[in-house]
């Protein structure tokens, strides 16, 4: 059968050859994928594990960011013969990699995180206790909210590199057309009545609000400002347990529910929904409480539209009260350049370094120096002059509540819980019942 | 052995001769069939089994992901049965599969019956219809923002454009879990319609022939002749189907985040969120634990199912 000679000659020559080749190439495949395998928990990029001659700095970052960092640690490295090299990562997936990281013993030497996230590294043991390692004095020259927030029992963990912190921006058009002055001063800030007032002489409509709260996801924690703004607390003094149901907290949930009740804030802006500064520039809100990292976004999309914006303090009650945003730059206890790491963090929060970090990324400083002195900022100076106020409000006991080891967790319930009152009109007592409860099985 | 015996030995005629070839091709080929498998095997092994088993091995500790963690031994799993927000994350996830997968089934269907006939620009509508399948599942859920965005939104821009009032997708749970499946079934009816495409090419002419010469018309054609013939191919669409609801991600996390309330969280998000936002990761494995065993014994039942239905056939 000559057909079927010639196809099974082709078919036995082809296959033992394809199959040589396909092993081969299988082969090949798998020890790519086994290299891979090492490199999956790191990113790509010119920053890898803590290795000897160098510094290696995990971080996510703006380009204005990036920039000022590149050039700060060129300074650096110029003077310590040390160099710096950066894996730059997205913010969401940051935390994520160190983790892998860490368990795999390829952290780096530094890395950049949140105040919130700072407590849960220290506890594990993965962060270098620096506390010996900074020149003597050098932590009293950040403010005591900041020197709380990366410290952890007793010890200092990093350094307060930056903050960032809220504000409430408004459209000057619709403020005017309404009638509507704000405070121009901290001591004038609005009460909470004079704030919902002013919020009732906006327009509204079906696709129309007064003013959008940024409270969402991550940003839930920002609730807790209102609490604080009337006396209250969430955790208690100890920090291992909650303070919630309390008067403050019961007042404050409920005006902040009367928001959506009311119809002043979109429905779409609880704390699962959609982040607010999306709305201002689409004109579907009047007013935004927006921190101060989102200038550079939201000014060239304003300024496009020739709209002018202005800003106020956020409102107070018993007292005033802020976010704490921003963020430190830690050192991982497993650096094989402890030494290095540690002058390096010296340098990078120093008064010289940190001024011209915060004026090139448009950010707010922590230490005390700065913030008595003013910075030069190349963009809406006269807006940051009310940030760098409102900083001021950030306030030691909101810090040492947001920086529990734990935070993560306690701010997910708070996601859950708020929303129940927010959109599903929840009774404000038996809300905080239930984030107690949640709170309490979260701190244990 | 005498030498006599060694030459009988040797001499005899060998009619094993050619069942040792047979042996010796089969072991070539064994050794072929290993050598092809085993490079799949090591994959799955590694980057499914080991995985699986280390899930559950995380299962059973209270970790944050790294640093020490504490052995609880079920107590994850007792905290589950407790958990509203599971159970609520358990039913919408049900409910989610039990909509997308018989509708994304259905239009699948006409569309590839339609796709199946001549058409003019076929290939163009095949590859519009396909395309939404294959791009990625964070971009579908952005352009869903668009189309879907309560305040902004191009649907209730124009329903308000035209006088009516706008829809809660963002803030109300049954137009937020409408908006999810829309997309989903968008998403998911190009792939049924590819799969369908290629098994109605199996389904013989004849019988249609036979069928209409017989007076059935075209609906009773495809009622009792072209979907029985389906039958396998929907059978896998099925499993497929549950096995993809049960793990979508994506889509949520982007257009929903799981709200408003918890009601479009789902089995996947509910894990993210606690392994990843709350860092709870040995709570977060016994969710996925629980999710792996749920589509598992649903994939098992139905095949079973339709095994049997096909032997009673």
């Amino acid at each position: 059968m000559p057909r079927s000679h010639g196809v099974n000659t082709w078919t036995s020559a082809t296959g033992r050859f394809g199959r040589r080749a396909f092993l081969a190439a299988s082969a090949a495949g798998v020890a790519a994928l086994s290299g891979c395998g090492t490199g999956f928990a790191l990113r790509s990029g010119d920053g890898s594990g803590s290795a000897e001659g160098r510094l290696s700095f995990t971080l996510w970052a703006g380009e204005a960011e990036l920039t000022a960092f590149r050039a700060l640690a060129d300074e650096w490295s110029a003077g310590s013969g040390v160099p710096v090299v950066f894996n730059v990562v997205p913010f969401g997936e940051l935390l994520t990699g160190i983790d892998a990281n860490l368990a795999s013993d390829r952290a780096p030497d530094l890395f950049r995180v949140t105040y919130q996230d700072i407590g849960l590294y220290a506890d594990g043991g993965a962060l270098l206790d620096l506390t010996d390692r900074l020149p003597a004095g050098y932590a009293d020259g950040f403010t005591e909210a900041f020197r709380r927030a990366v410290t952890h029992q007793g010890r200092l963990y990093g350094v307060p590199h930056h903050t960032d912190t809220s504000l409430v921006l408004f459209d000057t058009e619709a403020v005017r057309a309404a009638g509507i002055t704000p405070p121009t001063t901290l001591d004038t800030a609005w009460s909470w009545d004079e704030f919902t007032d002013a919020a009732r002489r906006l327009p509204t409509r079906a696709d129309q609000f007064a003013f959008g709260v940024n409270w969402q996801q991550a940003g839930a924690y920002r609730w807790l400002n209102w609490v604080a703004q009337r006396g209250g607390r969430l955790l208690d003094d100890g920090l291992t347990g909650p303070a919630v149901p309390n008067r403050a907290a019961r007042d404050a949930l409920a005006l902040t529910q009367s928001f959506f009740d009311e119809g002043l804030v979109p429905p779409t802006t609880s704390t699962k929904g959609s982040y607010v500064d999306e709305l201002f520039t689409t004109q579907t809100i009047g007013m935004v409480f927006a921190g101060d990292f989102l200038l550079p976004t939201l000014d060239p999309a304003l300024t496009a539209q020739g709209r002018d914006y202005g800003a106020t303090f956020l409102p107070r009650d018993e007292t005033a009260a802020a976010d704490l945003g921003g963020n430190a730059v830690v050192a991982t206890a497993t650096s094989v350049n402890a030494e290095a790491a540690a002058d390096f963090l010296a340098f990078l929060a120093g008064d010289d370094a940190q001024a011209r970090f915060c004026q090139e990324a448009v950010v707010l400083p922590t230490r005390t120096a700065l913030v008595e002195r003013g910075l030069d900022y190349p963009l809406r100076p006269d807006l940051m002059e009310l940030f760098v106020q409102q900083a001021t409000t950030i306030t030691p006991e909101l810090v040492e509540q947001v920086t529990v080891p734990q935070f993560n967790a306690v701010n997910t319930a708070l996601v859950d819980r708020l929303e129940q009152a927010f959109l599903g009109g929840d009774d404000p007592a038996e809300v905080l019942d239930g984030l107690a409860d949640d709170v309490e099985g979260r701190l244990s | 052995m005498t030498a006599a015996a060694q030459t009988a030995v040797t001499t005899l005629p060998t009619p094993s001769t050619p069942a040792r070839r047979r042996r010796r091709g089969a072991g070539r080929d064994a050794l072929a069939a290993w050598g092809l498998l085993t490079p799949n095997l090591l994959l799955f092994g590694v980057f499914l089994l080991l995985p699986l088993a280390a899930t559950f091995w995380l299962s059973l500790y209270r970790s944050s992901g790294f640093g020490p963690r504490e052995f609880v031994g079920t107590g994850n799993y007792r905290e589950l049965a407790g958990d509203g927000t599971f159970w609520r994350s358990a039913l919408n996830t049900a409910v989610y599969a039990g909509i997308t997968v018989p509708v994304s089934l259905v239009l699948g269907l006409g569309v590839a019956l339609a796709m199946n006939r001549p058409l003019r620009g076929r290939g163009f509508l095949r590859a519009v219809y396909y395309l939404p399948y294959v791009i990625s599942g964070v971009v579908v859920a952005v352009a869903g923002r668009y189309v879907f965005n309560e305040n902004v939104g191009i649907v209730n821009r124009l329903l308000r454009a035209v006088g009516l009032p706008g829809v809660a997708w963002q803030s109300e749970a049954v137009p937020a879990m409408t908006a999810l499946v829309l997309i989903s079934v968008w998403t998911k009816v190009g792939f049924a319609m590819v799969v369908y495409l290629a098994a109605l090419q199996n389904v013989p002419k004849e019988y249609l022939e036979a069928a209409s010469t017989d007076g059935a018309n075209r609906w009773q054609q495809l009622r009792h002749i072209v979907v029985p013939l389906l039958r396998p191919t929907t059978v896998f669409l099925v499993v497929l189907g549950v096995i993809e609801s049960f793990q979508v991600f994506d889509v949520v996390y982007v257009l929903t985040g799981g709200g408003p309330g918890n009601a479009t969280e789902m089995l996947v998000t509910y894990a993210y969120a606690e392994g990843f936002d709350a860092r709870r990761q040995g709570y977060a494995a016994a969710i996925g634990v629980l999710t792996y065993l749920v589509v598992l014994v649903l994939t098992a039942l139905w095949w079973r199912r339709q095994k049997a239905q096909e032997a009673a056939q």
